[in-house]
């Protein structure tokens, strides 16, 4: 029974057999890793280009990058400060779900974009303090629309720019390459 | 506050973090067992997997018997927790590297995302401080709630034991680093000392002789465990004094 799948694999049919199903796979495999690689829908098609072409700094809404860990997210009120004194925003189909939320007293779900695993302790303010532009990491902001991933986020692109970053200064090199640095 | 010139030994001989422990004024009371669980999001195991020795904890109260039978006597309550050694025999027999020497802070990691769970460095250490996830044990609403977002949450399969409360060291590094200054003695403290109801648990920089961990570790007679075994462990223990 075996034996004879096996033989009809062999013929000219079996081959393109074996073919598509291989293809199968591996497009599957790639949709798969191209799904992980793509920015989630969030709540409301947050345009950051038109925020940022208003000048508004990322420590506006991101205060938590100079002082702690999480840049964080800002709250729907603070959004709406601004938001319901423009009468063209105020009423606008686009900003409906922030209206309720704030109407309902309810929260947004944003979605977080640039994120590490649990098993990864980051801190912005480390990293601010050190000089680190918030483009550097997180793309130019100026051109976006909704928020995307620049890049993979993984340790080798962390690591890379630790050890640029300490360059001759052994104490810092060891500091900044030492796994109890972020895996706690 | 720790100054350069203060620090005459290097880390390489005295490590950097340390304890000590008066067993003397330790009343046993689990204190310090409950805090660390709380601060490390150490798991509860449950009853069943409790009798099969697979409890986890990163600090524990061991007592010991001494004597025959009806003249049992008990010996001093004693915490026992990783001791951080300097040659930590835990350290070269990890295949992953999932287990290794911190050399800027002088601790001994365990870098959960390595760890593959051959719980080979468990089995080599004679403190026998080590704890091993055997599942990935049920934490019902609304308890996931006071996990400490600091340390991360362990799966199953991942070895895990007591960092020094590495988070807190880092917590209080990066605060002296803002405020552009070096950590103060006694600034902050493990999990375990800060809930030590008799403050029978002093944690501090021990290459820093200013300090009070290392003031009352040159005291004279305390005893570091299994020393002799070349572990340089860097937990002081006192009793009967």
């Amino acid at each position: 029974m075996i034996k004879s799948f096996f033989n009809w694999l062999k013929q000219p049919l079996g081959l393109i057999a074996v073919g598509i199903v291989f293809l199968a796979l591996f497009s599957a495999a790639a949709y798969g890793l191209y799904t992980t690689q793509q920015a989630p829908d969030q709540p409301i098609q947050f345009p950051h280009k038109t925020h940022v072409a208003f000048g508004i700094q990322c420590l506006y809404c991101h205060p938590g990058a100079s002082k702690g860990p999480a840049a964080g997210i800002p709250s729907q009120a603070k959004c709406w400060a601004c938001h319901n004194q423009i009468v063209k925003t105020r009423d606008s189909a686009l900003l409906a779900p922030l209206k309720d939320a704030v109407l309902n007293g309810e929260s947004l779900e944003w979605v977080p974009v640039a994120i590490v695993p649990d098993f990864v302790q980051f801190n912005h303010r480390a990293h601010v303090a050190a000089g680190k532009n918030c483009e550097e990491c997180h793309g130019d902001m100026t051109q976006q629309l909704v928020a995307q991933n620049p890049q993979v986020m993984n340790m080798g692109w962390c690591l890379n720019c630790h050890i640029e970053n300490a360059g001759e200064d052994q104490a810092k090199l060891i500091k900044l390459t030492d796994c109890g640095t972020c895996h706690y | 506050m720790i100054r350069p010139e203060e620090i005459k030994m290097s880390a390489e001989e005295t490590g950097k973090w340390g304890m000590v422990i008066n067993q003397d004024i330790c009343t046993g009371c689990q204190a310090c067992v409950a805090a660390c669980a709380m601060e490390n999001n150490v798991t509860f195991v449950g009853e069943e997997d409790s009798g099969y020795g697979r409890s986890m904890h990163w600090i524990r109260i061991e007592r010991f018997w001494e004597g025959e039978y009806p003249e049992v006597k008990m010996t001093p309550n004693q915490p026992m927790l990783c001791q951080q050694c300097g040659s930590a025999p835990c350290e070269p027999v990890c295949p992953a590297f999932a287990t290794v020497h911190s050399t800027a802070e002088s601790l001994n990691l365990q870098v959960y995302n390595r760890c593959v769970g051959t719980r080979y460095c468990a089995n080599n250490c004679p403190y026998q401080v080590r704890s091993f996830n055997w599942r990935d044990y049920e934490r019902p609403e609304p308890l996931p709630n006071q996990f400490n977002p600091d340390v991360t949450v362990r799966r199953r399969g991942v070895m895990e034991k007591c960092t020094f409360c590495i988070q807190r060291i880092h917590k209080a590094q990066d605060k002296a680093k803002s405020e552009g200054r070096e950590v103060a003695d006694g600034e902050f403290t493990t999990a375990c000392a800060q809930a030590c109801p008799a403050n029978a648990i002093v944690f501090g920089r021990v290459d820093n002789p200013q300090s009070l961990v290392s003031q009352l570790a040159h005291k004279g007679h305390g005893v570091k465990h299994l020393e002799e075994l070349g572990t340089l462990p860097n937990v002081t223990y006192f009793k009967g004094g």
